[in-house]
C-alpha cells in the first residue's frame, strides 16, 4: 500500500478530525492497518519533525500535528494490538523535582507516541524515587528526563545516580538549559537538542534508527 | 527590608566601574550606584533579552560587553544572573568582569543563593513579581520577533489561536501553551523598599486575583546588588573573571567560574 496522501497531509495540517475520519474510512474498507501506520502517519511525523528542526514550524504546529496523529492512533491500536503488533518500546517520561515546566515534555511524549512508542508520562516535579519505581514497574528500558531551568538541571545527575544499579535503562535528557556537555559530565546516554532530535536520539538507542 | 541609607565608607581609593545591567533592576542598581563609594556608569539592557534562548541572549550582552572602552574602568560588572546560561562564554577582555554567582534575578532581589533556594525548594510552584518585573513587562517590538515564547505561541491570546489554528486546536493549545496559571499556586511579590508607593504591590495583588495564586509579600534584600555595585566581592557569592579569562557553567554550588580564553577567541 503507497502513501494516503489525504491521510499524510491531514497530520501535518493538524486537522483531527479528518485524521480520525480518515484512518475510519480506511479501516472500513480493509485496509492493512500496519502499512497505514507505517506508510502514511508515522513518515507525516517524521516530516514534520524535520520541518520543526529547520525552523520552518514551531511548537504549535508541531503540537497540533502530534494531536491529530493521537486521533488516529487511538483508532489503530486496538487493531494493532488485536494483530498481535507490539509498541517498538516503552519510555517513562518527565520533569524532573522542581520543575514545573511540560510544554517541552509534552511535545517529546506526544512525537514518541507518534513514532511507535508507548510512553509512560509521569508529569513534573518527579522524584527520582519515582522514575525509579515507574521504569521497574513498566519494564522500560528508556527514561527521559526534562528541565528547564539550571536550578533543576542539576537534579538529573540525582536520577541518574539512583538508576545506577539499572545499566541497562538507556536515560536520555533534554531541555533549554541542558547541553550534550551536561549528559556526558552526569553519564547519561543521550541527549535531545530538541523534540525531533530526541525521538531519532530514542530510535538509535533502541537500535531502530 | 528597609534599605540602609547610612552613608557607605570604603578604605581604598574610589574605583570606576562600569555596571551592565539587565533593567528588571532599574530601581535597585540606581538606588545601589546612588549610594556606592564608587563612580559607576551603567548600561541597561532589555529585560526581553532573557526569552531569547541562551545563544541569542548570549551575543546581544557579549557585543555589549565587548564594545565598551574599557580605558577608564577598573572592572565591569553584570547586574546579572546565568539566566538560563545566557551569560556562559562572557568574556573578560583587559580588565575584571564580575557577575554574582546566581541562577536568575531571583537571588538577587532575595539577596543570597541561600535564602532562593529555600524559597525554592519550598514553593516552586510560586510565581515572582517586582516593581522591575511589572513596569518593564511590556513586549519589546524589537526583540519578539525573536523571542522564544512568541515562536513557541505562548504570548497569543484566544481569538489569535483560533484565527490560525481553528476551534478545536485552539482549545487544546491554550491549555498546553498558553494557560500557565495552571503550573503555579502563589504569587510572590518581593519588596526591596525602593518602590514609590503601592501601586506595584496592589498590580501584583491584581495579578494573583486574577490567576486565582495565593498572594504573599515578601521582603526584598538588597544587600547582593549593593555589593555588586559597591565592591565587596566575596568569592562565596560573586566570580571575579580576570582579563583573558571567561565564564563557563558549574553544576554545583558555584554555579559560575572562571576558565582561560583558548586560542580559539
Amino acid at each position: 500500500m503507497a502513501r494516503n496522501q489525504e491521510l499524510y497531509d491531514a497530520i501535518l495540517a493538524g486537522k483531527r478530525k479528518d485524521v480520525a475520519r480518515i484512518v475510519q474510512e480506511c479501516v472500513d474498507a480493509g485496509a492493512d492497518v500496519q502499512s497505514l501506520l507505517n506508510e502514511s502517519m508515522i513518515p507525516a511525523m517524521r516530516e514534520m519533525g524535520d520541518r520543526f528542526s529547520r525552523n520552518e514550524v514551531f511548537v504549535p504546529e508541531m503540537l497540533i500535528a502530534a494531536r491529530a496523529m493521537k486521533a488516529g492512533l487511538e483508532i489503530l491500536e486496538p487493531l494493532l494490538a488485536a494483530a498481535g503488533a507490539t509498541p517498538r518500546a516503552k519510555v517513562v517520561i518527565g520533569t524532573v523535582k522542581g520543575d514545573l515546566h511540560d510544554i517541552g515534555k509534552n511535545l517529546v511524549a506526544m512525537m514518541l507516541r507518534g513514532a511507535g512508542y508507548e510512553v509512560v508520562d509521569l508529569g513534573v516535579d518527579i522524584e527520582a524515587d519515582r522514575f525509579a519505581e515507574a521504569v521497574e514497574k513498566e519494564q522500560a528500558k528508556i527514561l527521559m528526563l526534562s528541565a528547564l531551568l539550571t536550578t533543576t538541571m542539576q537534579y538529573m545527575a540525582e536520577v541518574a545516580k539512583r538508576l545506577a544499579d539499572r545499566p541497562d535503562v538507556r536515560i536520555v535528557i533534554g531541555g533549554a538549559p541542558v547541553t550534550a556537555e551536561y549528559a556526558r559530565e552526569i553519564g547519561v546516554h543521550g541527549y535531545g537538542r530538541d523534540a525531533n532530535d530526541a525521538v531519532k536520539i530514542v530510535d538509535q538507542l533502541v537500535g531502530a534508527a | 527590608m528597609i534599605p540602609n541609607n547610612e552613608p557607605r565608607t570604603t578604605n581604598h581609593a574610589p574605583l570606576r566601574l562600569k555596571a551592565v545591567s539587565c533593567e528588571v533592576f532599574t530601581r535597585e542598581v540606581c538606588w545601589a550606584i546612588a549610594r556606592s563609594p564608587h563612580e559607576v556608569d551603567v548600561e541597561f539592557l532589555p529585560k526581553g533579552l532573557h526569552d531569547l534562548g541562551a545563544a541569542r541572549m548570549f551575543a546581544r550582552v557579549r557585543e555589549v560587553v565587548e564594545r565598551i572602552d574599557e580605558r577608564p574602568y577598573d572592572a565591569i560588572v553584570m547586574a546579572y544572573g546565568l539566566c538560563n546560561n545566557g551569560l556562559a562564554g562572557l568574556r573578560a577582555r583587559t580588565i575584571p568582569l564580575v557577575l554574582p554567582r546566581a541562577h536568575d534575578c531571583i537571588t538577587l532581589f532575595l539577596g543570597s543563593k541561600e535564602r532562593y533556594l529555600e524559597q525554592f525548594n519550598a514553593n516552586p510552584a510560586t510565581y515572582y513579581l517586582t516593581s522591575g518585573w511589572i513596569e518593564r513587562s511590556a513586549p519589546n517590538a524589537q526583540l519578539s520577533q525573536f523571542s522564544i515564547k512568541e515562536q513557541a505561541g505562548m504570548n497569543m491570546t484566544r481569538e489569535e489561536l483560533v484565527e490560525k489554528y481553528g476551534e478545536d486546536n485552539a482549545d487544546f493549545l491554550w491549555e498546553e501553551l498558553v494557560n500557565h496559571a495552571k503550573h503555579y499556586n502563589r504569587l510572590g511579590f518581593i519588596e526591596m523598599g525602593v518602590e514609590p508607593d503601592g501601586r506595584f504591590e496592589a498590580a501584583a495583588q491584581a495579578r494573583a486575583g486574577e490567576r486565582q495564586w495565593r498572594f504573599e509579600k515578601l521582603a526584598g534584600d538588597l544587600t547582593l546588588l549593593r555589593r555588586l555595585i559597591d565592591g565587596e566581592w566575596n568569592p562565596e557569592d560573586f566570580l571575579v573573571v580576570p582579563p583573558a579569562h571567561r565564564v563557563v557553567v558549574r553544576h554545583d554550588a558555584r554555579i559560575v567560574d572562571a576558565e582561560p580564553v583558548g586560542d580559539e577567541a
